[in-house]
């Protein structure tokens, strides 16, 4: 004889548990790039406002020159750039934005299985 | 959904269509509970048991090989819970019943007692009665604020420090 009851008890917990888990993935997955995409505007115009201060920008000016100013002139004027860059600040906005297209590869990754997963999720407590 | 093999279904619940894992339950819960219920004779018991044997295999889908049978795997399962389920039924007598009844009369029980706790330290004293007095051994990690496999290494010492000492004594 089948005990209904229990199966339902069962499929309650299981629910209650993918929930709790499922919600908390998204969460920590959506606010680990909410924060690191800040944190890659934020490091991104103070890089821009400090190069714009230092005048940096002038040393790419030569790229509207003709081709062989520009052939003569294109790796020691980025070397330079590089080298007027504020290599901390630099290097946060390059961990923030390696972290945000990891964050989001990953969440693209899963994304067919959290959508099944919340389908699943809503229809079993619609249903309830 | 009824005709869905159990590799099918396991496919579909690792993609993330859970609602297969009804199709799991509706087929094993009746098979699982008959053969806890049979080792236990208590309804609820066997329940909370069935219950917990489903969650685990819920949290294990996910490494779950597909090409092997479930029915092995839950079984597996049911019996690692009822190992489980008799270590937590089976009576624990505190540490100073246990001397008490170790001695003969009443007066000497208290010698008796305070001489075995005369060989263990203060702080394996204290895990011991904690014990004794029903704590689980993350309690007593926690109060004592050590990792848990020191705390069964300290008390497993201490226990073994009694009972040569008994065994000494008789």
């Amino acid at each position: 004889m089948k005990n209904k009851n229990l199966e339902k008890k069962i499929l309650r917990k299981v629910y209650k548990i993918e929930a709790r888990k499922t919600f908390s993935y998204l969460l920590t997955r959506l606010l680990l790039g909410l924060v690191f995409l800040l944190a890659v505007i934020l490091f991104y115009s103070t890089v821009v406002d400090i190069l714009n201060e230092q005048q940096s920008f002038d040393l790419l000016f030569f790229y509207r020159q003709n081709f062989a100013v520009v052939k003569r002139y294109f790796l020691p004027n980025l070397f330079n750039f590089y080298q007027e860059l504020p290599e901390p600040l630099t290097y946060l906005l390059i961990i923030s934005i390696i972290i945000v297209l990891v964050v989001t590869a990953v969440l693209i990754k899963n994304f067919k299985k959290i959508k099944n997963k919340l389908v699943a999720l809503y229809k079993f407590y619609k249903t309830k | 959904m009824e005709t869905l093999s159990d590799k099918d279904a396991i496919l579909k619940i690792k993609n993330g269509e859970i609602d297969y894992f009804s199709l799991l339950v509706d087929r094993y819960t009746a098979m699982i509970f008959n053969f806890v219920i049979f080792k236990l004779k208590n309804k609820e018991d066997a329940e909370d048991l069935v219950q917990n044997v489903f969650i685990s295999f819920y949290k294990a889908i996910e490494r779950f090989d597909v090409g092997k049978p479930v029915k092995p795997y839950l079984f597996q399962i049911v019996s690692n819970e009822l190992k489980m389920f008799y270590r937590s039924k089976k009576s624990s007598l505190p540490l100073k019943e246990e001397i008490y009844l170790v001695a003969d009369d009443k007066e000497q029980d208290v010698k008796d007692e305070e001489d075995y706790l005369r060989f263990i330290t203060d702080r394996e004293k204290q895990m011991l009665l904690m014990l004794g007095e029903g704590y689980s051994y993350v309690e007593v990690a926690v109060k004592f604020k050590k990792p848990l496999n020191t705390i069964k290494s300290i008390v497993r010492r201490a226990r073994l420090k009694l009972n040569k000492r008994r065994r000494y004594e008789k």
